[in-house]
């Protein structure tokens, strides 16, 4: 593995999030059934399987996540559209009209990604969000970045911080979205986007491996 | 005239709800564009289609947005960062179904954008009138700030009261004058509200007859109080 993350293996990340979230999209379901809507393993799977029938051959890096952006907010129906939509919207307009991406390039364009869905669901860390897998996983990224490891090992350790910080959403009480109604009765359950958010990195470290 | 953009889960919802806007406003009607459904049956927001609803209906008046719930909102915010268009847009905080009414009366009257949002905002204290007692109705005019220039009584005709293609006949009528009016229950002054509340009219759900008294003040206020007074008596043409 280089120390860059090519098209190609971009293209391959998002493929591996798409197969992922649809084998995974029953339970995915099931966990938002408990604290929401029941729809967040549909909806993915619907948003995932527009972005791959659309991505064709992208010419940059920039082109590639707008498109990924735009048809997540077209398609996936619930707020998680939104929300995985800017976060893929900003990474591209972060990363810029490049055919590939370095480890500080792209921690930067992450970094963006989780200002901007901070930013559009005004959720902190700790409100039982997405935004628990991701901090903690750019976190991870960038230290392992900032020591000198390669893409493969940032994006492992990453994957490996997102299923912690999923983890560690189960005892937390929602403070954003449908599961804030439930209040107290929140606590005991995963977050279904955090969840989704982890086989994200997931993805990411097998796509980089 | 401010354009309406409709933002909901559910195609059927939005429709319903703009058709019931529609029934009680006159012949003019507002630019009215839906973003309703995530395609294919899907139920859910999609921030194109709410961005290109806007650039639709948008005016140099604005452009005032409903919303249903969750993402609704998320995707609405997501629109404005895609539309083209550049006037000025408002997202309301009102209840779905009393905010579209009220926001295409206003708009149908030539509402500003202030005054649509205001109203549509206010639905909830129109709603909580009619259920509690003497709660405050909305944009009610202020009392004692001015003499009263001019004063009317009439009596309601209509079986079914004062419901709400009256009131919104009021509403629209009101944009004609130079005059801020109140309508009253001439036996019960506590319950009043301005009569360019759409959803303070209908709150108070005035039955056939109650005497209505209205009272104007500013330029207008005379020919204001007797256009309603004699809207009133004649049973607002039913």
């Amino acid at each position: 593995m280089g120390a860059t993350a090519t098209l190609p293996q971009l293209v391959d990340w998002l493929t591996r999030f798409r197969d992922v979230v649809a084998e995974n999209q029953g339970y995915l379901t099931e966990l938002d059934s408990a604290i929401g809507d029941a729809d967040h393993g549909s909806n993915m799977t619907r948003g995932m399987n527009a972005v791959i029938g659309k991505l064709g051959e992208p010419a940059a890096v920039d082109a590639l996540f707008k498109t990924v952006g735009m048809t997540l907010v077209s398609t996936v129906g619930g707020a998680s559209g939104p929300l995985y939509g800017t976060f893929f919207l900003r990474i591209g307009t972060t990363a810029g009209a490049v055919a590939e991406l370095d480890g500080p390039a792209l921690s930067e364009a992450l970094r963006a990604g989780l200002a901007g869905v901070i930013q559009r669901g005004n959720a902190e860390p700790g409100d039982k969000t997405m935004v628990d897998a991701l901090t903690p996983a750019l976190d991870a990224f960038d230290a392992a970045v900032g020591s000198g490891d390669d893409l493969a090992a940032a994006a492992r350790a990453a994957a490996d911080a997102a299923a912690k910080g999923r983890d560690e959403t189960e005892p937390l009480v929602a403070r954003k979205g449908r599961a804030s109604y439930l209040g107290e009765r929140s606590a005991g359950h995963l977050d279904p986007g955090a969840t989704s958010t982890a086989l994200l990195f997931e993805s990411l470290a097998q796509a980089l491996a | 005239m401010i354009g309406i953009v409709v933002v909901s889960h559910s195609p059927a919802l939005a429709h319903a709800a703009v058709a019931l806007a529609l029934q009680i406003t006159g012949d003019t009607k507002p630019q009215i564009a839906i973003a309703a459904g995530a395609g294919d049956d899907v139920i859910g927001t999609d921030a194109v289609r709410v961005a290109e609803a806007i650039d639709e209906v948008a005016s140099p008046d604005g452009v005032l947005v409903f919303m249903d719930l969750g993402s609704a909102v998320l995707s609405t915010t997501m629109a404005l960062e895609f539309r083209e268009s550049t006037n000025e847009v408002r997202l309301s905080s009102a209840p779905f179904v009393e905010g579209i009414v009220a926001g295409v009366v206003l708009a149908a009257a030539g509402a500003s954008l202030d005054d649509a949002d205001r109203e549509a905002s206010s639905a909830m204290t129109a709603k909580n009138a009619q259920l509690g007692p003497a709660t405050a109705a909305p944009a009610e005019a202020p009392r004692g700030a001015a003499p009263a220039e001019a004063v009317a009584e009439a009596t309601i005709v209509n079986e079914v009261g004062l419901h709400a293609r009256p009131a919104s006949l009021i509403v629209a009528r009101m944009a004609d004058f130079d005059a801020t009016v109140t309508v009253s229950d001439a036996d019960d002054p506590q319950r009043s509200t301005s009569a360019g509340s759409v959803l303070g009219l209908m709150g108070l759900a005035f039955a056939k007859g109650t005497r209505v008294r209205f009272t104007g003040t500013g330029a207008d206020a005379a020919d204001a109080v007797e256009a309603l007074r004699a809207m009133t008596a004649d049973g607002f043409g039913e």
